[in-house]
């Protein structure tokens, strides 16, 4: 346990990062514990929250998954992936602005549905989880976004190499933006696999959605083998870099990791930074299957 | 009524423009903090939110009077800090750290700038590498330091950033020594003696991307930090060295005449440095330190403000937009 922590730790110096970790064998509870109560701001790992938080008001009959809903291309939220990056009108079901939201991170997606369903239904999921430590404050990624550009100043994103900038922004602060802990999201993660955190028809969608991410740098960059799935969610924010997923062996070991890193360097191309969440979560997957 | 505690009230509810949210931050519930709010327009005789069932929005008076209010709270801040620092028994006492390639010069002008302003505060001096410095914030060891960019901030304030501009250490026969100024690119086949990546590896790999990224990848990357070590290397291994301006050689005599030092081309390499100090524990003695230290790098350095921004292209994966 020492020495598996000692490594990851050794692996995020290595790297320019400060990261947190934790890892759990989705059925026997074993755990890796590196850093896993330590507060973090979640970025758009909490676009996961939202993912569950619909599936549930869909179990209880509030909303139905196919009901369509609008994008006008006035009024979406900004963003490179998805419905964000479209330039037409658009009309699409609400599982299918999941679909984007989870596969791309499309924040004009996640917008819509954070619209349809509001804050307090997220809040209320996790909290229905017992993720104590998990709150979104932010009522749309879009004012997320804004609070960065406001406290970066007239200069814009290019500020956001300055030090000093980067120290005032509420963005990164987990007191003043949305935020959790490595535990409560692989609580979460273990509740989706476990279909506790809703039905078992609803769980096996969240699973499909955070299956067909599209992302390879991360996380699944930690676990070269074709027989292995990799199913996440990321986040990140400038100098912020985070994944949070799934690990399924073919012989049936299931594992939920969290990782959340902060990167030294403002850059914001660290192919190195992105890749230390797959090896840190690989150096403690591999230790939980090698516990007797 | 207690104003300063009104005061963090309006600020947060400013901030988040959210009752719940703000009194969330405050860790209180909330119907004392709108009634809080209440009091203080009332003591103030102005209206400071417009409320609606939906949304807070700030009025016009209250927008007058939140820069006043931050200026308050933020003294108030430090006179908490340094009624913390007497009651600690650390009376009168500072301890600051400064990294180990500082110039004497550079050293000696912080404590006369220092002495000048804070003259009842004793500095207790300390020669920390960043690294060393974040851990001893993190313990509680350090009130106030000198770290070098990048470095993990969270949980830092900082002072301005300077810049110390790098230029080239190479061997007075290098045909590249015969110019001015000196490109990356003209570096091509000198090996690099750069500081072990241990010591920092953000900032070594941020060096040798910004080489890869001027044309010059060294063949060979040797490590060494001793400036007797490295100039060594450089007239014994074919290979070159970067430093700032301030400690550079003089093309003069002595055992290292054979070494020239030549500004970079567009200055494309440089150690930002900045006064570091924990969040929410800044004084008057820190920021007599800070204060101290900017202006005497400014001055002994050959610091310089921050360089113009270069163009930057967030890809998709980078997830947000600004």
């Amino acid at each position: 346990m020492n020495d598996t922590r000692r490594r990851i730790a050794a692996a995020f110096t290595e790297a320019g990062v400060s990261g947190r970790l934790h890892a759990v064998d989705i059925d026997s509870g074993t755990e890796i514990d590196a850093g896993a109560d330590h507060p973090v701001v979640t970025a758009s790992v909490h676009k996961l929250c939202l993912l569950v938080a619909l599936h549930q008001q869909a179990a209880a009959g509030l909303l139905d998954l196919t009901e369509q809903v609008e994008c006008p291309p006035a009024d979406r939220s900004a963003g490179p992936t998805g419905l964000a990056a479209m330039l037409d009108p658009v009309r699409m079901s609400l599982r299918d602005a999941a679909y984007l939201m989870t596969a791309v991170s499309d924040n004009a997606a996640a917008d819509l549905l954070l619209a349809r369903l509001g804050l307090d239904a997220v809040n209320g999921a996790t909290a229905r989880l017992g993720l104590t430590r998990t709150r979104a404050v932010h009522p749309s990624f879009r004012s997320l976004f804004a609070t960065i550009r406001k406290d970066a100043g007239p200069a814009g994103a290019s500020a956001l190499a300055d030090p000093r900038v980067l120290a005032r922004l509420r963005a990164l602060d987990p007191a003043r933006s949305n935020r959790s802990t490595p535990r409560d999201m692989t609580r979460l993660l273990t509740a989706v696999w476990r279909d506790e955190a809703c039905t078992p028809e609803h769980g096996v969608a969240i699973r499909r959605l955070l299956g067909l991410q599209v992302w390879p740098h991360r996380m699944a960059a930690g676990f070269p083998f074709d027989d292995v799935h990799v199913a996440g969610k990321t986040g990140s924010l400038p100098t912020v870099r985070n994944e949070v997923g799934v690990i399924e062996y073919p012989d049936g070991g299931r594992y939920a990791v969290a990782v959340f890193t902060r990167a030294a360097n403002p850059a914001a191309t660290l192919p190195a930074a992105d890749a230390v969440i797959g090896t840190a979560a690989r150096i403690a997957v591999d230790a939980l299957r090698a516990r007797p | 009524m207690d104003l300063i505690r009104h005061l963090r009230c309006f600020l947060a509810v400013a901030e988040e423009r959210h009752f719940g949210r703000a009194a969330e931050l405050l860790g209180m519930a909330q119907p004392p903090l709108s009634q809080r709010i209440q009091r203080l327009e009332r003591e103030l005789g102005v209206r400071l939110f417009e409320r609606t069932s939906r949304q807070v929005t700030i009025t016009a008076a209250g927008t007058m009077l939140l820069e006043d209010a931050r200026l308050l709270l933020a003294r108030a801040d430090a006179l908490t800090a340094t009624a913390r620092r007497i009651r600690e028994g650390e009376s009168g006492l500072l301890r600051a750290a400064l990294p180990p390639d500082l110039a004497a010069e550079a050293i000696a002008a912080i404590l006369a700038a220092f002495r000048q302003h804070r003259p009842g505060v004793e500095l207790e001096l300390h020669e920390l590498s960043t690294t060393e410095q974040l851990a001893r914030f993190t313990s509680r060891e350090l009130d106030v330091g000198l770290v070098r960019h990048p470095c993990d901030i969270a949980g830092l304030e900082l002072g301005p950033v300077l810049l110390r501009e790098l230029g080239v250490l190479l061997p007075g026969g290098a045909p590249a020594a015969a110019l001015d100024e000196v490109p990356l690119a003209a570096l091509t086949g000198y090996g690099l003696v750069l500081f072990p990546r241990a010591e920092a590896p953000a900032l070594h790999d941020d060096v040798l991307n910004t080489c890869a990224r001027g044309g010059y990848t060294p063949a060979t990357v040797r490590q060494g930090s001793g400036t007797g070590f490295v100039r060594g290397l450089v007239l014994s291994a074919n290979a070159v060295a970067f430093a700032p301006r301030d400690t550079a050689p003089d093309d003069a005599a002595g055992p290292h005449a054979d070494i020239v030092w030549r500004p970079l081309a567009g200055a494309p390499l440089a150690w930002r440095h900045s006064v570091a100090w924990p969040r929410g524990r800044g004084d008057a003695a820190v920021g007599a330190f800070a204060e101290a230290a900017s202006r005497a790098l400014w001055n002994t350095a050959a610091m310089t403000a921050d360089a113009p921004a270069r163009p930057l292209h967030l890809r998709p994966a980078a997830e947000y937009w600004l």
